[in-house]
């Protein structure tokens, strides 16, 4: 898994350096052992100030932010980490091919959902949140931005995402 | 096997990007795969291979004996660690060879059977695939290079014939182990089938105009699977959360949470392999940074080095409008568009919709002339297209669609003309 300089880890989270030193000496943050110049960050970090940026953009108060990330298991920060590793296709390449041919394969193993998104974790922590909706601004151009309100379903989102994309190409700066 | 050398240089069009609207930018990735000689502490990965070949009717004479042939050469070169099988298929499918280490005797005997193969009926080219790639997957060589190699000089016309659910097909199993290269023969074969299935399956596609040719191009592609040092490489780019990225090279995309991977496929000894993304990236706070972290990976593991970070800054209109430009990047950006606009005008050529054929060339030579300069390789890349655009305003010779189609497909995934990979040694 790849790792990121304290610069870096800002850029890709949208924040400062010092937010990410004030965020771990707050305990927001696990502390990546002795800083320096050569601490290097993973995707755990990044997926958490993600998951901080967007309870800052509900307007909770940092107590109520650390509050909620406490109740992140270390089993959620696995995931968190590991998020980004391939899935395991549920079945095997001879069974998939057995069942595209219309032959009788092995007992397929259960279906598993896909491991949770970095953000969906605290969605799932937090029920309140989970049921209201909200209103999200997205600028396509200077004057011109698209509002969806989310929760979406998943095929909703996906019709979204691909709105975006087209008017995106539309709108292209040159 | 961990390829500690696989080298990872990344470069962007521009530096600046506007604080006030999305700003679009390029990132030219370029991966080059080590000497054979720097890993000399390792064997060779084996290779598990099936040889899938079109035994109907039009394979008949000529075709068939030199599509044996070409097996016969491949099978030649496999030590006794590899695999092989070898399908046949017309509109039934035959396992003429299940799949088997290839020891002398082996060989052997699977050359004293496939001497009874003959050309016949009609082509069920999913079904012939599929059972190859069946045997490859009966005896997944975790280790090894997994590939199913398809030959056919025809159309999909029983069983599955569907384009998108065979490369649907070929992504799934590229996912689960076995990638799919494919060789089109002559004239009659669909192209954008056999593309769209290497493309999905992670494996290459080979234009074979000459019959005479078949048994150099297969093999080539085997030598490249035994010639493999980096299996599976990936390219992974972390972007922040609200950009967007795109690959504009014929690789497969995933998401995986903060990051997009891409897959390069295997990688055979000092292969180099550019690959062209379009960021989106979001609007920001004037003199601030944000950036993209490249990382390469392969499947025996990643190297902590092989990372690389991208940053741009947000600044004015003006600065945006006289900031500096990287010829390099341009060039490549100019060059997979231009494959990606050949490749339409002839779809649009073979419908016969010569106007759409000759627009979507002219759109892209407008397009690159807005940002060429007086740099000679875009204003040759532009005069190409123009030509082109008059050539497909008229119908044109399948032969040659295929060509053209076949030369975009191999530019835009920066192989050499005739498709085999591009080496640091053969420029």
């Amino acid at each position: 898994m790849p790792t990121y300089t304290l610069s870096d880890l800002a850029k890709l989270a949208d924040v400062t350096p010092r937010t990410i030193r004030y965020y771990i000496t707050q305990g927001l943050l696990p502390s990546p052992g002795q800083q320096g110049p050569s601490t290097r960050y993973d995707d755990s970090h990044l997926g958490l100030l993600r998951v901080i940026k967007k309870l800052q953009n509900a307007h909770l108060p940092l107590a109520e932010i650390r509050a909620r990330l406490r109740k992140i298991t270390g089993e959620d920060m696995a995931t968190l980490a590991s998020s980004t590793d391939a899935e395991t296709p549920a079945d095997s390449a001879v069974d998939y091919i057995r069942r595209v041919m219309g032959e009788p394969t092995a007992p397929p193993p259960m279906a598993s959902e896909p491991p949770p998104a970095s953000y969906r974790v605290v969605a799932s922590t937090s029920e309140p949140e989970a049921q209201r909706s909200q209103w999200e601004r997205i600028p396509l151009d200077p004057d011109v931005e698209l509002h969806v309100r989310r929760p979406l379903t998943r095929q909703h989102n996906k019709r979204v995402e691909r709105l975006i994309t087209i008017a995106r190409q539309l709108f292209e700066e040159d | 096997m961990p390829c500690t050398t696989l080298k990872l240089s990344a470069r962007s069009d521009r530096r600046f990007i506007r604080s006030t609207y999305r700003s679009n930018r390029f990132i030219l990735a370029e991966v080059v795969a080590p000497h054979a000689h720097e890993q000399t502490e390792r064997k060779r990965p084996p290779v598990n291979l099936a040889f899938v070949l079109d035994r109907s009717g039009s394979m008949s004479g000529e075709k068939i004996r030199l599509a044996k042939q070409a097996v016969e050469y491949s099978i030649a070169r496999l030590q006794s660690d590899d695999r092989f099988s070898i399908v046949t298929y017309d509109d039934v499918i035959d396992v003429v060879v299940a799949s088997t280490t290839a020891t002398a005797q082996a060989r052997q005997d699977a050359l004293a059977r496939l001497a009874t193969v003959d050309a016949r009926n009609q082509t069920n080219l999913g079904g012939g695939w599929l059972r190859g790639a069946e045997q490859v997957a009966l005896n997944l060589a975790h280790e090894g290079v997994n590939r199913t190699l398809l030959l056919t000089d025809g159309l999909a016309n029983v069983g599955i014939t569907d384009r998108d659910e065979l490369a649907r097909h070929a992504a799934e199993l590229r996912t689960r182990g076995v990638a799919t290269t494919t060789f089109g023969v002559g004239t009659d074969f669909d192209e954008v089938l056999l593309q769209a299935m290497a493309t999905a399956g992670g494996g290459n596609f080979y234009y074979i105009a000459d019959a005479r040719s078949i048994a150099d191009y297969v093999t080539s592609e085997v030598g490249e699977a035994l010639d493999v040092v980096a299996r599976e490489v990936t390219l992974e780019i972390t972007a922040p959360e609200a950009a967007s990225v795109e690959s504009l090279s014929p690789f497969p995309v995933e998401r995986r949470a903060a990051r997009t991977v891409i897959s390069l496929g295997s990688m055979v000894a000092e292969q180099v392999v550019q690959v062209v993304l379009r960021l989106n990236l979001p609007l920001g706070e004037l003199g601030r940074e944000t950036g993209a972290v490249l990382a390469l990976g392969d499947s025996d593991g990643l190297p902590d080095n092989a990372t690389q970070t991208l940053s741009w800054e947000y600044a004015d209109s003006k600065s945006n409008d006289l900031q500096e430009r990287d010829a390099e990047v341009d060039r490549a950006v100019a060059r997979v568009f231009a494959a990606r606009a050949r490749q339409d005008a002839t779809r649009f050529n073979r419908a016969g919709d010569f106007p759409q054929a000759q627009a979507a060339l002219h759109a892209v030579a407008k397009r690159i002339r807005s940002y060429a300069g007086r740099d000679p390789e875009m204003r040759a890349l532009i005069a190409e297209l123009e030509l082109d655009a008059s050539t497909l305003a008229a119908p044109m010779p399948a032969a040659a669609l295929k060509e053209m189609h076949f030369r975009s497909y191999a530019s835009a995934k920066m192989r050499m003309a005739d498709g085999k990979a591009f080496r640091r040694t053969s420029s």
